[in-house]
């Protein structure tokens, strides 16, 4: 029997999806495994993101709201995690593959004595034992890891993998946790925020990139961004189009940015580079969008539309928007 | 100030055939490795840290590899370090990131340090979960995902990414820090620099020499690795030459249609 604990990650008061899916999934792990479901919230917020993260039918949330929470990035979430792992036993943890997820994740396997696995696209339990997925290499290979020698397990999972699902019993247990008023060694001024908060690439279950082809920065506004929108998904780039500075290198797929698993890709003036598809191999449908029939992503795309990105991008805009009138 | 940074050696990227089909093993074989492009920010941070502060402060480059990896090393050096610490034992072998991060923990100590900066990530594994475990064995505040970074001595004062923009964040010494590419552009070794290295000291740790307690390597792993699989290529997909953009827009259309992806 063991217990499985989610870290539900939140931005003032709003629960991140990818800690919603993982709510979500928690639930069938946690029967294969004989054990309750638990969320933990911690930092200014978390009562509301608390009360939005019921419907996903977690059995307990421990919530730590207040005091030194408010102040500090990572080290009071790290706090709340150990104190309700602790308090639970033996446990499966599963933690978003963001940057305070991995942070989180990372800390407190260290401080369990704990095993952690990384970046995991899927989690089954077979006999009592938790095994995971994990794309390496750049999803040149994958990787099938368990747990040994160790009470506690720590999984960082892929946004995008498990869907979401409002459970048929909300959770009826909310518990405070409280933090020892301890001082931190970090101090930490406000989040200043440089971009309007938009879908990150990690999450979308579609992404639009573009590369060196659109030729300067504007494309991403006029071109690029509308048909993500129209989508309902994120706007992605190469790093041809990062180094250029074009756009912030939060939008940058590939080797030295982030490693994505859309539903949908569309590559717009990309050439597909090695580098550039470690990142974006693993998504679900790759289109491209070249005037070239010859580059490297005509190797692996699904479908390659040799033409104008300048002429086909506002086309196809309209139609998807036509579409979604209907 | 006692800089150390920390660098992995990892296969090239551009060597693309790196499964052997028939074991399902890492070729390792005739596979270059190389410098983790990550750590090259951390070098060059280190490096101008040193430059700034030009009080005898020090940058040493600490790896834990096999021997084989001493040429890697030098290539740190040649960008400009002071010296290097390789930790290399052949217990080690099959450490997991627990593992991983208390051996180097344990060398660590050994050492000393004022700031220990990491890269990122690696780009064989790719967990980057190696700085926040290993500053909790070492007990030291572990500040990541760092894109501008200054110091006087005994403070770090940082601006750390987030998924909407940046904070500042300030932290007394000893600690670790993890930095992004954002940071900087890292210097390519100069000729002075590569005949240099070739003289600067790399000295040897083996597990002996380092106050290490736990099981090593395979042993002491909270994770065993079940299965290696290749998955299948991605296969070569339609191809349609576009005349203008309604037909190409079309082609697009009426193919995410049939994928149900609309
Ligand atoms: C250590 C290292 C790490 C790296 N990490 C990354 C990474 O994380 N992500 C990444 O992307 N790259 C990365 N790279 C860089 C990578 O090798 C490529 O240089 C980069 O991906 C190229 O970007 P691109 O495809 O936008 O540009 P290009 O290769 O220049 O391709 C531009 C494409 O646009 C097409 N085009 C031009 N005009 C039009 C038009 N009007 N209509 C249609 N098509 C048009 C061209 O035919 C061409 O194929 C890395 C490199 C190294 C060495
Ligand atoms: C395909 C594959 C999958 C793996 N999966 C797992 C897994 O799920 N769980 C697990 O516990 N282990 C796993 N490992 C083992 C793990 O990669 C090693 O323990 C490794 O040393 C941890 O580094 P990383 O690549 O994750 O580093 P990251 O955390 O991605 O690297 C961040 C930074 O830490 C520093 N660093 C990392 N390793 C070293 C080093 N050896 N010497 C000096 N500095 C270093 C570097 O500055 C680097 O930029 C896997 C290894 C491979 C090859």
């Amino acid at each position: 029997m063991r217990d499985v604990i989610v870290f539900i990650e939140q931005r003032a008061g709003a629960p991140r999806r990818v800690s919603l899916e993982l709510a979500t999934k928690a639930q069938d792990l946690a029967t294969a495994l004989g054990g309750k479901t638990h969320g933990v919230v911690a930092g200014a917020g978390a009562s509301q993101a608390a009360e939005a993260t019921k419907a996903f039918g977690l059995g307990t949330l421990h919530v730590a709201e207040g005091g030194v929470t408010a102040e500090y990035l990572i080290d009071p979430l790290v706090d709340a995690l150990e104190a309700a792992a602790k308090a639970a036993g033996p446990a499966l943890i599963l933690v978003p593959n963001t940057m305070i997820g991995r942070d989180v994740g990372s800390r407190v396997a260290a401080r369990l004595d704990a095993g952690i696995t990384s970046d995991a696209t899927d989690v089954t339990v077979a006999n009592g034992k938790v095994s995971t997925v994990s794309p390496k290499l750049g999803g040149l290979t994958i990787t099938t890891c368990a747990f040994k020698n160790t009470e506690y397990g720590v999984v960082s999972v892929r946004p995008n993998v498990f869907a979401a699902k409002p459970a048929a019993s909300p959770t009826s247990s909310l518990e405070t946790l409280t933090l020892p008023a301890k001082k931190y060694g970090m101090k930490m001024g406000a989040e200043v925020e440089e971009a309007a908060p938009e879908l990150g690439v990690e999450e979308a279950s579609t992404v639009v990139s573009g590369g060196r082809g659109l030729g300067g920065p504007e494309p991403f506004t006029t071109l690029i961004k509308p048909l993500a929108e129209a989508l309902g998904g994120a706007v992605g780039a190469s790093r041809a189009a990062v180094d250029a500075g074009w756009i912030p290198h939060a939008h940058q797929v590939g080797q030295t940015g982030k490693t994505i698993s859309p539903s949908l890709y569309i590559a717009v003036g990309i050439s597909g580079a090695i580098q550039h598809k470690v990142g974006m191999r693993t998504a679900g449908t790759i289109v491209a969008i070249n005037k070239d029939a010859n580059v490297p992503i005509a190797d692996f795309a699904d479908l390659l539309v040799v033409g104008d990105l300048f002429q086909i991008i506002p086309e196809l805009t309209k139609r998807v928007e036509a579409e979604k009138v209907h | 100030m006692k800089i150390i940074v920390t660098v992995k050696l990892v296969p090239d990227t551009n060597a693309d055939k790196r499964i052997d089909p028939g074991t399902k093993r890492l070729v390792r074989t005739g596979v270059e490795n190389v410098l983790n492009p990550f750590d090259e920010y951390a070098i060059e941070a280190a490096l101008q840290l040193r430059e700034k502060r030009n009080d005898g402060s020090t940058v040493t480059i600490f790896t834990m590899a096999p021997e084989s990896g001493k040429e890697i090393v030098r290539k740190a050096l040649a960008m400009g370090a002071d010296d290097a610490v390789m930790l290399s034992d052949p217990k080690l072998e099959g450490s997991d990131i627990a593992g991983t991060a208390h051996a180097m923990a344990a060398a660590l100590k050994k050492t000393g340090f004022d700031l220990i900066l990491c890269g990122t990530q690696s780009t064989d594994a790719i967990t980057g979960e190696v700085p926040g475990f290993l500053a909790e064995v070492l007990g030291v505040p572990g500040l990541t995902y760092v894109r501008k970074l200054d110091s006087d001595g005994t403070t770090i004062n940082a601006q750390r990414e987030t998924d909407l923009g940046y904070v500042d964040v300030s932290v007394a010494t000893p600690a670790l820090v993890s930095v992004t590419k954002a940071i900087n552009e890292p210097r390519y070794p100069s000729l002075k620099g590569i005949m240099g290295a070739k003289k600067k000291e790399i000295k040897m740790f083996s597990l002996a020499d380092v106050d290490f307690t736990r099981a090593a390597g395979s042993d002491g792993a909270k994770t065993e690795l079940l299965e290696l699989a290749t998955p299948p290529a991605r296969q070569k997909g339609r191809v349609v030459n576009a005349a203008d953009g309604t037909e190409g827009a079309g082609a697009i259309f009426d193919f995410l249609r049939e994928k149900k992806l609309l």
